[in-house]
């Protein structure tokens, strides 16, 4: 028989059970009908509404009360629905035990959020040292009940008494198989839960060891971030005391529950095993291509079948849009048709030849015949000879790796050499660079290839994201900026490659997957020495030529700067000694305010000339009058000779500020004017430009005899150098009339210099001879020339391929991923998660930075490793046929998606590895097989079954990609530029930059943009019309797979944008003779139009004439939708 | 994961006609065509339209809204254990008082800052939060942080995430806009908007007073009976491939697209109309000053109250724009000099947005529109060294709500002594928009979408609903 305690815990699970279940909402009776059914299912004697006799003092019999539950003609159960427990709840049940005679009874609340249970026992035997019955809850010492038993029986006495109900209480809300959502992925509703640990990885009790229990240790809130129970006070010090006694006493623990399904991956996880062989044919007809075989055989479970044969007219257009990102022409369309329908007679012999990737016998007449095998393979085998295929399929390689041309955040600069990784990615697919070797080079092309630009600009993938380049002077700051940049790379790399998302072990161990977070920092050490940046790419022989070209010009250089320095010093020499001698007659300027005073004049115009800054004359510089640039002016004041004094200058007054700015705003154009020099205010100033001229223009004639000029805003306290930039030191005062003759009424003359260089430098002008003066002039014009003949040497060629160095110190974990909290030292190592099937490495901690990078590089395309060619297979699978067998393409983890086709994922890796990683052999095998050729076409019956094809009983049909819309809509126009093929690209914004950039999209596309997009210089967060309406990825992360949104906005774009409208005036030109609309039709969509649709756009042509006709077809779904 | 086409939907598009309301085709594409949830809140929402006012820049706490009268009192002394302090821009001095006073306002006698004189009539009605803290002391993650609760670009904005939770409330308009501030855009542009990896549907559309949406109106080449003859034309040959291939929803939702952006067409500009407006409401919001920065701004505030009282259900409104070459220009960003830089900015700020306030709360729309207003961090107690400016303090900043679900008159959580740091209840941004999505009727751990190997929520793996400012 069951303890009471054992049974009192086994209602407890059993309430808590129903609570998760049903929640907080029912009626009591619900509850209670709840109750007695699950324990009436355990085998348990449960009666409701049991009524119990209620005694008096005496033992009369007074009357009856009703308890809910009666359990086991022992134990009383009390259930409510309310908010909370009152403490007439508690009087309730205490009083039925008391009246009933009964000893124990269980309160239980199932009315609110939280699930409220209370144990209550009701001692018949009063202590001694009372007269009175005492109630005492469970909770008290037990020791009494302990004694006299075994040890282990002890054990388990005490994890019932005090162990088990506090589980059940505060743990299992979330930690139990009852949980709603299973919280760190550790169960304590069994021994073998705490054993296995949840994400720590390790058992979270040591038993005998509390202080290294993570258990009692989160309890015990000496875990940062594990506080036990999460948001709720720390349990009682009592109840911790009974936990750690536990613990101590080796946790024993009889609940042997496996209840360990936990909800994640482990190492068994199906990507994470070896590429299963393909153990051969399982049909009879040896001509049904590989991949046929294992579609058709999937459908069969499903009792479908592939859909006939698409049209050639359909095909074509299929096929060239999928390899090239372009339409077909209509002249290759239209031959394509006739070789595919031609013979009518040979057909039926026509499944002769053998081979591993023919055409199926059993095609329907117009595809079956060995001419149209032909015309298919001839078609594929000029596709994917085509430089079309790489700049079609290169793009979806950018999109994987993250490929974007400016470097994010706040500045977002826009990066104008990091196209040369862009010609590299179209160049290496179109060339069938064996796909090992591809990615390889991406993360140690600079290793491989040292001195090979082709290779060395690979490793641009590293530095291809995003990354924070503001200045910070926080330390913490920048730890967390440089622990972000990193964290791109390793993200990067893990979800292109290995299709795994290793981020997110980043402060913890992976959720989901077996990735513990020593792998992030194993990756982390890997490109610990990279840094983002542009440096020279070039070859041995044109570094040798740049310094034969350089070297004699430099030398050149050197020695006519020596001669001129020699001449300088000795002038400088003098000027010392004249300064030394001259006695300033006026203080220096002040750029709090400045006041130059003269005799009263008339003017009608006053001119402020600036000849030189207080930042031209800083110690070390030589003395050239507005060199510094970056002057100021706040206020400009020009003062009334009559009193009372009035500024006249003051825009108020209708007085106008003329002058040139050194800075712009072009999102802003008031910003920096000199219109702030005469608004009154200390606020906003002018950034002088050049000419440094300020010219103020009155409302009328003014009597004026004083100026005063400032550059400051704040307390004569402050730093004006930190705060203003530089103010106006030399300068003249002239006024004017008419605008013509100009008087000179005051200067700086005779002011104590700003600085002692300053001084120098005036001094310098007084006293330098007019032969010095030549002969300096003519040393600088031979210098000019020399360093115009370097500039005009080509330079070596720079690009954003990043910079590598050694890394100064050790990678080290960063507890829950604060760079501040160092954990233990890692080594640049392979990843645990595959090392039951890849060999691994390990590298020693001192090892050089490039080793670091090739090491990873060749486990990543190691043949035995499992996950890159299969990530790879299936984002092939996944552009022909738009969804992956693995529809998460760069997640092959617990959270991704399984495989449709898992035989057929490991048999196409497998081809992949055996044609040498190259992919154009895969494809042609995918693009021969019948599953690509059949149709596109609707079937209900089959729809019912799988709506979205994934087993693929038709040929998915699919909108336009972006790129593609805009390069078709060139095509049909006439004005697509094929060349250049490559080289800096081509914008659809209007890049602004001043501190930050601001990225304006363009209302016209010009000429110049009639490239094909994926030479579009792709920066980030510039959104432009038509490609990121049609979901042109904003590249902040990697974008594997593209959205595929309809919005109204898409039509507005299309409908309205001036490229429309441009493109459809192009394409009106092309059809002006013969048949317009034939023509049109042909160039649009490849096919004649029908009578209803050519008598239609006549009828719109008649009206309002062939470029409404031409707007409307590059409206039309036919253009944008592919089957 | 995306499921789009249920049965009775493909029922439904092989009846549509043009005859349709926009709700139905807007329905339509939301539904059939992108990962939608089902368009319900989890629970009943106290508020269903959403106002954020954004002073990008790091407008100060201690000089606007948390008044610290020890900064007056130890106004030029060290600020303890401070000496050796870097922050954004480098070494800090003494501590530093507001330039003006504080008031008290309201009848809850909340003190702000003096130059707030408009927004004063507001205090009884708001909630501030005045112990924020941020991630991050750098203006771009900083405000992409406060927008999308994540320091890296690519990551949906809150304005996103409710956009894609609720969807439109109004298919002739956009359903989420930025309002952009005449100066330009906050620091990290584009991506304080971003749909992240939502579906491009679901970021703001940028637009304002000064710069209408874009290619909304028919070209100014093509007459009305042209334009009307090509869309009967287009809409033929649509039908005629769309009767050849059957069961392709997608083109039938294509062309319901081109019938809503028709009707797009005509609302956006009645809306956008300013001129409808009554003289008196301009005065309010002060639609004409002579400083034409307050003028332009207070036209995008009148302009997001016409669309929110449209059934937009999300704007996003700047006041002040990116970092320029000089600091606090353009936005609140005071290094240097905070007094000069700040009677600037307040004036632009104050009368426009108490105006939108009052205008809301009038029109009986604050039981339907919650008011919140950001900023990404705060500013130090003291002076940067060497100026009489703040430099970014991303420890301490204060925020408010206001209007539907919200108690008014109410301050939560506080600063230390100074402003340096938020020193009780200290609230994440995390918790911001649990309780902003708990008001739309969102549970904040319920709204997830997949992305890349983790089911992602707005609010990352953290967030509490701020129970005490609730009604």
């Amino acid at each position: 028989m069951r303890t009471i305690f054992e049974l009192c815990d086994l209602v407890r699970e059993t309430a808590f059970a129903i609570h998760v279940f049903n929640g907080h909402g029912h009626l009591e009776k619900v509850y209670e009908n709840a109750l007695a059914h699950r324990l009436r299912k355990l085998g348990l004697k449960v009666a409701q509404q049991h009524p119990i006799t209620v005694f008096d003092e005496d033992g009369t019999i007074i009357g009856e009360y009703l308890a809910d539950l009666f359990v086991e003609d022992r134990l009383i159960i009390e259930l409510k629905a309310a908010k909370a427990i009152a403490a007439e709840h508690t009087a309730q049940l205490l009083g039925y035990l008391k009246s009933s005679r009964n000893e124990h009874g269980l309160l239980i609340n199932f009315g609110s959020y939280r699930f409220e249970i209370k144990k209550y026992a009701f001692s018949q035997n009063p202590p001694a040292q009372s007269q009175t019955r005492k109630l005492l809850p469970l909770l008290i010492a037990f020791s009494a009940f302990l004694c006299g038993k075994s040890n282990a029986a002890n054990g388990i006495a005490f994890f019932e008494q005090k162990v088990r109900p506090v589980l059940v209480e505060h743990c299992y809300g979330c930690h139990s198989a009852e949980a709603k959502k299973l919280k760190g992925n550790l169960y304590l509703d069994s021994k073998a839960g705490w054993q296995k640990g949840g994400d720590s990885g390790e058992a979270v009790i040591i038993p005998g060891k509390p202080e290294q229990s993570l258990f009692i240790r989160s309890i015990q809130h000496l875990e940062a971030d594990l506080e036990m129970p999460p948001k709720k006070p720390k349990l009682p010090d009592a109840v911790i005391a009974d936990l750690v006694t536990w613990v101590k006493m080796g946790a024993p623990d009889p609940r042997d529950g496996a209840k360990l399904e936990a909800k994640r991956g482990d190492k068994t996880w199906w990507s994470l095993q070896p590429l299963r062989k393909d153990e051969g044919r399982k049909m009879k007809d040896e001509s049904v291509s590989r991949i046929d075989e294992f579609i058709t055989a999937q459908l069969a479970e499903k009792k479908l079948t592939l859909n006939p044969p698409a049209e050639p007219r359909t095909l074509i257009r299929r096929m060239t849009y999928d390899m090239t990102g372009l339409p077909p022409t209509s002249e290759e369309a239209e031959a394509f048709v006739r070789e595919c329908t031609e013979d009518n007679e040979t057909r039926r012999q026509g499944h002769g030849e053998k081979g591993d990737v023919s055409l199926p016998p059993h095609l329907p007449v117009s595809m079956s015949s060995p001419k149209a095998r032909k015309a298919v393979e001839a078609l594929v085998d000029r596709l994917l000879a085509s430089p079309r295929y790489g700049e079609r399929w290169g793009r979806h390689w950018l999109d994987v790796v993250r490929f974007g041309e400016s470097n994010g955040f706040e500045r977002n600069f826009v990066i104008d050499d990091l196209w040369p990784f862009r010609d590299y990615v179209i160049k290496s697919i179109n060339d069938d660079k064996p796909f090992d070797q591809f990615i390889a080079e991406h993360l140690a092309g600079d290793v491989m290839g040292k001195d090979n630009p082709q290779v060395e600009v690979g490793s641009a993938f590293l530095v291809a994201g995003p990354y924070d380049d503001v200045g910070n002077q926080d330390v913490v700051a920048q730890k967390n900026i440089r622990a972000a940049t990193l964290d791109d790379i390793i993200t990067a790399t893990s979800g292109a490659f290995l299709g795994l998302t290793i981020n997110c072990a980043r402060c913890h161990n992976h959720k989901f997957d077996p990735i513990p977070t020593e792998d992030y920092y194993r990756l982390r050490a890997a490109f610990e020495g990279i840094t983002h940046g542009r440096r020279v790419v070039a070859s041995t022989a044109q570094r040798e030529a740049f310094a034969s070209a350089t070297k004699p010009l430099d030398d050149e250089l050197k020695a006519l700067e020596k001669e001129h320095d020699a001449l300088d010093k000795a002038i400088e020499a003098r000027a010392k000694e004249v300064l030394t001698r001259t006695k300033p007659l006026r203080p220096k300027i002040d750029p709090q305010g400045t006041s130059e005073s003269f005799a009263p004049v008339e003017a009608r115009q006053v001119k402020f000339i600036i000849q030189g800054l207080t930042s031209d004359h800083q110690a070390g510089k030589k003395g050239k009058r507005l060199a510094g640039g970056g002057g100021k002016l706040t206020e400009f004041q020009v003062w009334s000779a009559d009193e009372p004094q009035r500024n006249v200058a003051l825009a108020s007054n209708g007085t106008k500020a003329d002058g040139a700015k050194s800075a712009t705003a072009e999102d802003f154009p008031e910003a920096y004017g000199p219109q702030y020099c005469i608004d009154g205010a200390l606020g906003e100033a002018w950034f002088i430009g050049n000419p440094a001229v300020l010219t103020l223009t009155f409302a009328k004639p003014e009597r004026i005899d004083r100026i005063t000029f400032i550059n400051a805003r704040g307390d004569r306290s402050i730093d004006e150098g930190k705060v203003r930039g530089a103010t106006p030191c030399e300068y003249e005062v002239q006024v004017s009339n008419d605008g013509k003759t100009w008087t000179t009424v005051a200067s700086d003359e005779g002011r104590e210099p700003w600085t002692p260089a300053h001084g120098i430098a005036r001094a310098r002008r007084v006293i330098t001879t007019a032969e010095e003066e030549q002969q300096i002039a003519t040393l600088e014009k031979k210098i000019a020339q020399v360093q115009a003949k370097l500039r005009a040497v080509p330079p070596l060629p720079q690009m954003w391929v990043g910079n590598a160095a050694q890394p100064r110190e050790q990678t080290f974990v960063h507890k829950g991923g604060d760079p501040m909290k160092p954990g233990e030292a890692v080594v640049p190592a392979s990843l645990n998660v595959l090392d039951q099937v890849t060999k691994p490495y390990e590298l020693n901690p001192d090892a050089p930075e490039s080793e670091r990078r090739l090491a990873l590089a060749k486990w990543i395309t190691s043949s035995e490793n499992p996950l890159t060619p299969r990530v790879l297979a299936n984002r092939v699978w996944q552009h022909h046929f738009g969804t992956g067998i693995v529809d998460t393409p760069s997640d092959f983890g617990f959270l991704g998606s399984k495989p449709t086709h898992p035989e057929l994922l490991d048999y196409l890796a497998s081809r992949l590895i055996a044609n040498g990683w190259k992919l154009k052999p895969l494809h042609r095998e995918i693009l021969l097989s019948q599953t690509y050729l059949q149709s596109a076409a609707f079937r209900e019956d089959a729809a019912k079954e799988d709506k979205d094809a994934r087993l693929l009983w038709r040929f998915p049909p699919r909108r336009l990609s972006a790129e593609e819309l805009r390069d078709t809509m060139l095509t049909v126009a006439g004005k697509l530029q094929l060349e250049p093929m490559g080289g800096p690209g081509f914008r659809l914004y209007r890049y602004l930059a001043n501190n930050v950039s601001t990225y304006v999209p363009l209302d016209a596309h010009g000429p110049e943009t009639y490239r094909r997009a994926v030479y579009h210089q792709n920066a980030r967060a510039s959104v432009v019309d038509v490609l990121n309406d049609f979901d042109l990825p904003d590249i902040a992360f990697a974008a594997p797979k593209r959205a595929n949104t309809t919005t109204p906005l898409q039509a507005l774009t299309l409908l309205n944008h001036s490229f429309t409208l441009d493109m459809a005036r192009a394409l009106a030109a092309r059809i002006q003779t013969g048949d317009a609309v034939t023509q049109a039709y042909r160039f649009t969509f490849q096919r004649e139009p029908t009578a209803k649709e050519h008598e239609a756009a006549k009828k719109l042509i008649a009206t309002h004439g062939h470029e409404a006709f031409c707007r409307a077809l590059l409206n039309a779904n036919e253009l944008l939708y592919l089957e | 994961m995306n499921s789009p086409f249920e049965l009775t939907r493909r029922h439904f598009l092989g009846q549509m006609t043009t005859g349709l309301t926009g709700v139905a085709l807007s329905r339509l594409l939301n539904d059939a065509l992108a990962a939608a949830p089902n368009r319900q809140p989890h629970f009943a929402p106290k508020a269903k339209q959403v106002l954020q006012i954004f002073c990008p820049g790091a407008a100060s706490h201690v000089d606007l809204w948390d008044h610290k009268p020890m900064l007056d009192r130890f106004h030029g002394t060290p600020m303890p254990g401070a000496d050796k302090e870097v922050t954004f821009q480098g070494k800090n001095g003494n501590l530093m008082k507001s330039p003006w006073a504080f008031a008290p306002s309201g009848q809850s006698g909340k003190m702000i800052s003096s130059m707030l004189p408009h927004m004063a009539k507001h205090v009884d009605d708001m909630a501030f939060i005045h112990s924020m803290a941020s991630r991050t002391n750098t203006h771009g993650p900083g405000c992409i942080y406060m927008n999308s609760c994540f320091t890296r670009e690519g990551f949906p904005s809150a304005g996103s995430w409710v956009s894609y939770a609720l969807g439109s409330m109004n298919d002739n308009l956009p359903t989420y806009i930025a309002m952009q501030d005449v100066r330009g855009e906050p620091p990290n542009g584009k991506a304080n908007w971003s749909n992240g990896f939502l579906s491009a549907q679901y970021q703001a559309v940028s637009m304002a007073a000064q710069q209408p949406l874009r290619n909304l109106a028919r070209p100014a080449s093509i007459t009305v009976g042209e334009e009307q003859a090509t869309r009967d034309f287009l809409k033929l040959i649509d039908e005629e491939h769309a009767a050849l291939h059957p069961g392709n929803d997608e083109l039938r939702a294509r062309m319901a697209a081109y019938e809503l952006a028709a009707k797009m067409q005509l609302t956006a500009p009645e809306v956008s109309d300013l001129s409808r407006e009554p003289q008196h409401v301009h005065e309010l919001y002060g639609t004409n000053d002579n400083n034409k920065l307050k003028a332009a701004y207070a036209r995008n505030c009148l302009l997001s109250r016409r669309f929110l009282e449209q059934g937009v259900r999300y704007v996003s409104l700047y006041c002040a724009s990116r970092a320029s070459n000089v600091d606090g220009l353009l936005n609140w960003d005071a290094h240097k000099t905070l007094k000069a830089d700040y009677e600037r900015h307040l004036p632009i700020f104050d009368q426009p947005t108490a105006a939108l306030l009052t205008d809301l709360k009038q029109r009986g729309m604050l039981s339907d529109v919650l008011v919140v207003w950001c900023t990404e961090f705060g500013r130090m107690p003291t002076h940067q060294e060497g100026t009489s400016g703040r430099d970014h303090n991303p420890d301490a900043f204060t925020t408010w709500m206001m209007g539907a679900g919200v108690k008014g008159g109410v301050s939560f959580g506080e600063t230390d002594d100074f402003g340096r740091r938020a020193a009780v209840d200290v609230t994440s941004v995390y918790d911001f928009y649990a309780t902003v999505l708990h008001l739309l009727g969102l549970n904040h751990e319920k709204l997830t979408y997949y992305h890349n190997g983790a089911n992602r929520r707005l609010t990352d793996v953290h967030g509490h609903v701020i129970k005490n400012i609730l009604v």
